[in-house]
């Protein structure tokens, strides 16, 4: 029972936390409901409880969106029919499919955090890996099509991997800091691929708006035959993915080295590791694994390449990182999580017209009360403790 | 007589890291100065048929103009010879050489080359470009201005963003409820320095790390105005309606020739930054409440131990800063659009900040660099009303890369307040 207990704390804070974000966004929701405030002056008591209403009937639309609705599952079970599988899974297909890109952003973070380097470039590294992988599709096209996906994959690696080392490389040789670097190469990312998408190599001739040729002949094969599930091999290969990580951060001799410059670089260079070759390798893996992301968001979920291709998802990755207490499995959980947010807000704004920006906004508030656990302690009257397992990686250099 | 006429920037083996460090950047630079003033002559050999006409209104109406014209090939030939000057000045007298002022005397002759190339003949109209400028170095320099307060007492504040996303968005509903115009500002930076105060009570009472709470905000910001004005706003289109905020011509400023249609008709937002700038320089490094602030941030162990009360300073700091943060928010729904539109700071924060780095942590700097932000923002925007095809994305990345190359010291090193990010502990 006590094993029990000391294997579940470290869930704890995280799951008040979330608990805290989702309270802080009902009352937000209460609050920009204007019929209901309108009708607080004459007749309370149907105000309050319309209001009551109105968040428990978006968060069971968030639930149902996330994970599917139970009487759909009934129909399946007593029809059987492969369609109405289809239909019962589709919400848990969906979740699963939008925490694939997250689980690789988020891995990404937790790297550099470990390292002691602060990517914040994940956006960037994102979508200019999933510019490389367009690249390499379109220039390998007519090859056979598990040649030319493979290549592709690679070719998101490389150009995420790139764009995480400028940072790196920067950092370890001048010491600009990487905060400012990767910010402004998000932006200079951007740029790139607009600047990419008005070539004939890329663009959609059809088309009037910057988008590129369909990818559809290298798509990642789907996981689930049924038609209507989009899930593809990624999210699978994103698991192996942080399993990957997960020995290399913690198994091997390069991984202590990162982490150690990650708790202490000048202990770690005292000791005789390289303090820039840490950086560049932990930035540069950082952006590898972001840019492996974006490969298989292109290639596997969207299959055209645009500015769209990226929905904040390095922004998100920090908030992930943070609430996975920058381990492997803990990311992987956190991306399950937030992919199920998201993939629900998309039900709740269907089925309540509620936008799903009120879902970032939680996300936020999910940052900032796993990076505050003694505010969520504090509210909760818990006991304080000395130190957080699995805190993330101190880092206040100047900028 | 083997060792004898030693070149000065031979790199002796006694020399220390840092002379080493600046006498190799010096060759480089040498090298790319050299080579530019090639290319540039390069240009000049296609162009001198190519006249380049830039005109400036007489007043603000813009009825009558001033004309300049000259050959684009005469500018690249100008732009090349001083350029290339001072290319083979750094090689051979090496890193002692005040090379910024030669490259602030090419740059104008760079940009107008190309701008006059690029319009192959047709004429620019100057004074919207400039006064473009200065609109856009409006909210910059004031985000600039708001982060540099922060960092200045030894905190980072990377949630200009947000900050100005919550100022554009309430002040655009507090100025369409109330009507009154004035409105929108007010609480505009109410709201920021609430949210300054929530940041720094992040940070100083919670410990939590200042890039993940600008982040928080950030994060939250862009959510909390989408949601409000999907849920609110679009349906409720009077509460997104608010009175524009009007150009002040100033009395016989405006009419000065050339000048006056540029710095003297613009928005009371515009005076107000430059008003700022000259206090801020002022506060400071010429009082006390600057000193106290400085020092919380280079070395707050000292100040602290002097009497200094930092914590409440950092406090102060993020609560003005979130004020002036704020304010620059609401310009952007009370003048530039006239209503609040979703994510409408489009990474302004962000370039507020680079401005801020590459001004040098000092006001009339960060103000400087606002204006060459806006100046690539304004000529991307003159280039292509005038049907000429260059990628705006390569104007656009402008500021983003001049950010990186300064933080990575390449052109001249700026190093901002030591102890920035760093949580202090009252002893």
């Amino acid at each position: 029972m006590s094993g029990l207990r000391r294997r579940l704390r470290p869930l704890f804070i995280p799951a008040l936390a979330v608990l805290s974000a989702f309270l802080v966004g009902s009352i937000f929701l209460v609050l920009t409901d204007l019929k209901n405030i309108a009708l607080l002056p004459t007749d309370p008591v149907h105000a309050v409880t319309n209001a009551f209403g109105d968040v428990l009937n978006a968060y069971r639309a968030l639930l149902q969106g996330a994970f599917g609705d139970p009487a759909r599952f009934a129909t399946a079970m007593q029809t059987g029919t492969p369609k109405a599988w289809a239909t019962a899974f589709r919400p848990i297909s969906e979740t699963l499919l939008a925490a694939t890109p997250l689980i690789f952003t988020g891995l990404a973070i937790a790297v550099s955090f470990r390292s002691g380097v602060f990517n914040i470039g994940g956006d960037g590294q994102f979508v200019l890996g999933a510019l490389g992988a367009t690249i390499v599709a379109l220039a390998l096209r007519g090859a056979p099509a598990p040649v030319t996906l493979v290549a592709a994959l690679i070719g998101g690696i490389v150009f995420g991997a790139a764009w995480g080392f400028i940072p790196g490389f920067l950092k370890a040789r001048t010491g600009a800091h990487e905060v400012i670097t990767t910010i402004m190469l998000n932006y200079v990312a951007l740029q790139i691929v607009q600047l990419s998408l008005r070539t004939d190599f890329l663009r959609q001739s059809s088309s009037s708006q910057p988008i590129s040729k369909v990818l559809d002949f290298v798509r990642v094969p789907l996981l689930i035959p049924l038609t209507g599930l989009r899930l593809h091999w990624g999210f699978v290969v994103a698991l192996l993915v942080a399993v990957l990580v997960s020995w290399f951060m913690f198994k091997t001799t390069k991984g202590f080295e990162l982490r150690s410059a990650g708790l202490n670089l000048t202990a770690a260079r005292y000791a005789g590791m390289s303090a820039g070759g840490s950086i560049i390798l932990a930035m540069a893996v950082s952006g590898a694994l972001a840019g492996l992301g974006g490969a298989f968001q292109v290639m596997g979920t969207v299959t055209q390449m645009s500015n769209d291709v990226n929905s904040g998802y390095g922004w998100t990755a920090i908030a992930l990182a943070l609430l996975g207490g920058t381990r492997p499995g803990g990311v992987v959980a956190a991306a399950l999580l937030f992919g199920a947010l998201n993939n629900g807000g998309h039900g709740m704004q269907v089925e309540t017209s509620i936008p799903l920006d009120l879902l970032v906004f939680i996300q936020a508030l999910v940052i900032m009360f796993v990076a505050a656990p003694n505010l969520v302690r504090m509210i909760y009257r818990l006991k304080p403790k000395g130190s957080e397992p699995g805190a993330p990686a101190e880092e206040g250099a100047a900028a | 007589m083997t060792a004898a006429a030693t070149p000065v920037d031979v790199i002796l083996p006694q020399a220390s890291e840092a002379e080493r460090r600046a006498l190799r950047f010096a060759r480089v630079r040498g090298i790319i100065f050299a080579a530019l003033g090639l290319i540039a002559f390069l240009f000049a050999s296609n162009t001198m048929d190519t006249q380049a006409t830039f005109k400036f209104w007489l007043n603000a109406s813009g009825g009558s103009e001033l004309s300049i014209s000259a050959s684009a090939g005469v500018l690249w030939i100008l732009a090349g010879v001083i350029t290339g000057a001072t290319g083979i000045y750094q090689l051979t007298r090496g890193a002692g050489v005040r090379w910024r002022r030669w490259l602030a005397l090419m740059l104008p002759f760079w940009i107008a080359a190309t701008v006059g190339t690029l319009l192959a003949g047709k004429p620019a109209v100057l004074t919207q470009v400039f006064a473009g400028s200065l609109e856009y170095a409006f909210p910059i320099s004031m985000g600039a201005f708001a982060a540099m307060i922060c960092e200045r007492s030894g905190m980072l504040n990377i949630a200009i963003e947000g900050k100005f996303l919550i100022g554009a968005c309430a002040g655009s509903v507090a100025a369409s409820m109330t009507g009154w115009v004035i409105a929108g500002p007010i609480v505009g930076m109410i709201l920021g320095a609430l949210v300054g105060l929530l940041m720094a009570w992040l940070a100083i009472e919670h410990k939590v790390d200042q890039i993940i709470s600008g982040t928080v905000v950030n994060f939250g910001a862009l959510g909390i105005t989408n949601f409000i004005y999907l849920r609110i706003l679009q349906l409720n289109t009077d509460l997104n309606t608010p009175p524009t905020i009007e150009t002040v011509q100033i009395p016989v400023l405006s009419q000065i020739p050339v000048i006056g249609p540029i710095l003297f008709s613009g928005t009371p937002y515009l005076y107000l930054a430059i008003v700022v700038m000259f206090a801020l320089t002022y506060m400071l490094f010429r009082t006390r409440w600057g000193l106290r602030l400085r020092a919380s941030g280079e070395y707050p162990q000292a100040a602290g131990t002097v009497g200094v009360d930092v914590i409440r300073i950092r406090y102060r700091a993020m609560m003005l800063a979130g004020a002036i943060a704020g304010l620059a928010g609401s310009y952007l729904s009370l003048h530039s659009a006239g209503s609040f539109q979703m994510n409408m700071s489009a990474g302004k924060g962000f370039i507020a900040i680079a401005a801020m780095i590459f001004g040098g942590w000092n006001p009339i700097g960060a103000f400087g660099a606002a204006l060459v932000f806006g100046f690539s923002d304004a000529t991307q925007a003159l280039l292509s009303s005038l049907g000429v095809d260059v990628p705006p994305q390569l104007l656009t990345s402008v500021p983003y890369l001049v950010t990186i190359v300064v933080v990575a010291g390449l052109v001249g090193r700026v190093r901002g307040p030591a102890m920035a990010g760093v949580p202090y502990e009252q002893g």
